[in-house]
């Protein structure tokens, strides 16, 4: 009787109106909170003076990366969560992986981009992601079908608000450089937006499917170490080469796996909007996160010091449209039939890779999935009949879309001796660099950056208690 | 009690090759992976 033909017979109802609209508001303030941390992931690497290589940052920003993203999951929700996940959807590692490949491919791409064309030029081509974004979440996941053209309108022409605000931004944030070679770096900038654009399709079926986020981004960064050090070893010239620039890198370690880290915080922010509201409006909203990289340089670096009034314009004009469209999307709700268009797309998930019907219907309610399908699993186990089956079957779906507390049990019983040790290790590792660490010899603004910090730690704080109360991490 | 034991068969064991077959034959994964593939290209020739 649990076979994957019986559970997808019996698929719950579409979640509730109110439901609905609480998951959305939690979306989007993840959207911006999104924003806010990822654009503060570049400022501690601003702090790196050393003659470092651009590949050999990122790689060390990767490390960073995947500290941040095996201990951070492991403090929520424990690495027991990570296991049932799997054992619910085993596919969804391979997509993992393969967004992390993406996501370092494209990263290189825009180093190479900006050796070649400038950030100005750069920035702008490798922003074209969430267009690509907005198409894909069409075409392959149902988003915005059935969602009216007042929706579309805001949805795209925000989009393409943000891409004007972008590109004025880029142009006025950059130092106007001759190109060296025009063509090969607009190639590596519009490879990177689409690369971009299309890590998103993996993030996506995962949420449909069911799978949590800190589950996800825990196998996505197997994906990004892996190909960022192939990467590095292949166009570094050798490991040799690269263990001596690691060696020269030694006393900025610390500040570029803070900015891993810090860029964890956000791209986690940006993997919960992305489950709630979509791809076609969540990644949107976190491209705010060059407003922010703006204000960190600005406020907090000095940068952009004693320019022209027509830059200072282009700047403002630049902030206002992004904002502007940032509003646009935030305000474009997701409607009821929108949100039933998405459950087809994740039914047909669920068909394909027989997951459990109540897993899926949890995860798109912001319910313990594994819990929603360990319920299930029980009553149908005690009830031999089919009548009786689907009685059950209905409970478990109230309680799903009530929102009742069924992932609590889970949040209190996962934790084991693993996550308490990769915790420690990754605090140890941290601790032992910032020791190593040497203090930057740069003029800050100091009030401005503790303004920033604190605007930044609102966001966690109203974030984290969100998700929390209404989906318990889930 | 740990959650483990809630789940008395969360899901029938997938052998590995069947995993393999329903992610190769889903079209979705060839849009990003043909993307990736195009991308290292990209970083080939650019590098």
């Amino acid at each position: 009787m649990t076979s994957a033909t019986t559970n997808t017979n019996m698929l719950s109802p579409t979640v509730e109106a109110a439901r609905l609209r609480k998951l959305q508001l939690v979306g989007i303030l993840c959207g911006f909170g999104a924003g806010a941390w990822l654009g503060a992931a570049e400022a501690p690497t601003k702090l790196v003076k050393l003659g470092v290589s651009p590949l050999v940052v990122s790689l060390l920003m990767v490390v960073g990366v995947f500290l941040a993203r095996w201990s951070l999951p492991a403090l929520i929700r424990g690495t027991g969560q990570i296991r049932i996940d799997i054992r619910q959807a085993p596919h969804l590692i391979v997509w993992g992986i393969l967004a992390g490949c993406l996501w370092a491919v494209a990263n290189t791409l825009t180093i190479f981009a900006i050796r070649d064309i400038g950030l100005s030029i750069a920035f702008p081509l490798w922003n074209i992601n969430s267009l690509l974004g907005i198409f894909w979440g069409w075409l392959l996941f149902n988003e915005l079908r059935d969602a009216g053209k007042l929706r579309w309108l805001t949805v795209l022409g925000g989009a393409l608000l943000m891409f004007a605000g972008a590109t004025l931004l880029a142009i006025a944030s950059s130092a106007q450089s001759p190109a060296e070679h025009p063509m090969r770096g607009i190639a590596a900038a519009l490879a990177a937006g689409v690369l971009w654009g299309t890590m998103y399709v993996p993030y996506r079926k995962a949420y449909l499917t069911g799978m949590n986020p800190l589950s996800f981004i825990a196998f996505f960064t197997i994906g990004e170490l892996g190909m960022m050090l192939t990467l590095a070893v292949a166009y570094g010239g050798g490991p040799a080469a690269l263990s001596k620039e690691l060696a020269v890198a030694k006393p900025v370690l610390f500040w570029l796996m803070l900015g891993g880290f810090v860029w964890v915080i956000g791209d986690l922010f940006q993997q919960y909007a992305a489950k709630y509201i979509g791809i076609s409006r969540g990644i949107p909203l976190s491209n705010t996160n060059q407003l922010w990289g703006l204000l960190w340089g600005i406020l907090v670096f000095g940068e952009l010091r004693g320019l022209s009034a027509s830059l200072y314009a282009q700047v403002i004009g630049g902030s206002l449209l992004m904002a502007a469209g940032a509003g646009a999307i935030a305000l474009s709700g997701v409607s009821g039939k929108e949100h039933a268009r998405w459950k087809q797309a994740a039914d047909r998930e669920g068909q394909r890779y027989n997951v459990n019907a109540d897993y899926v219907q949890a995860a798109l309610s912001g319910n313990d999935a594994n819990i929603a399908s360990s319920a299930r699993d029980a009553s149908i186990a005690t009830n031999a009949s089919k009548a009786t089956n689907v009685s059950n079957a209905n409970n478990v779906s109230n309680a799903i879309n009530s929102g009742v507390s069924t992932s609590q049990p889970a949040m209190q019983s996962t934790r084991s001796w693993l996550d308490y040790l990769l915790v420690i290790t990754a605090t140890t590792i941290f601790i032992t660099l910032a020791i190593l660490a040497r203090a930057p010899n740069l003029a800050l603004n100091w009030p401005a950056l503790v303004t920033l910090a604190l605007a930044m730690l609102i966001f966690l704080a109203a974030c984290g208690l969100a998700l929390w109360r209404t989906t318990r991490f889930n | 009690m740990r959650t483990e034991t809630l789940m008395p068969d969360a899901k029938k064991a997938v052998p590995p090759f069947a995993v393999w077959r329903q992610i190769l034959t889903d079209i979705h994964f060839w849009v990003p992976a043909i993307v990736l593939i195009a991308g290292l290209a990209v970083l080939h020739w650019i590098r």
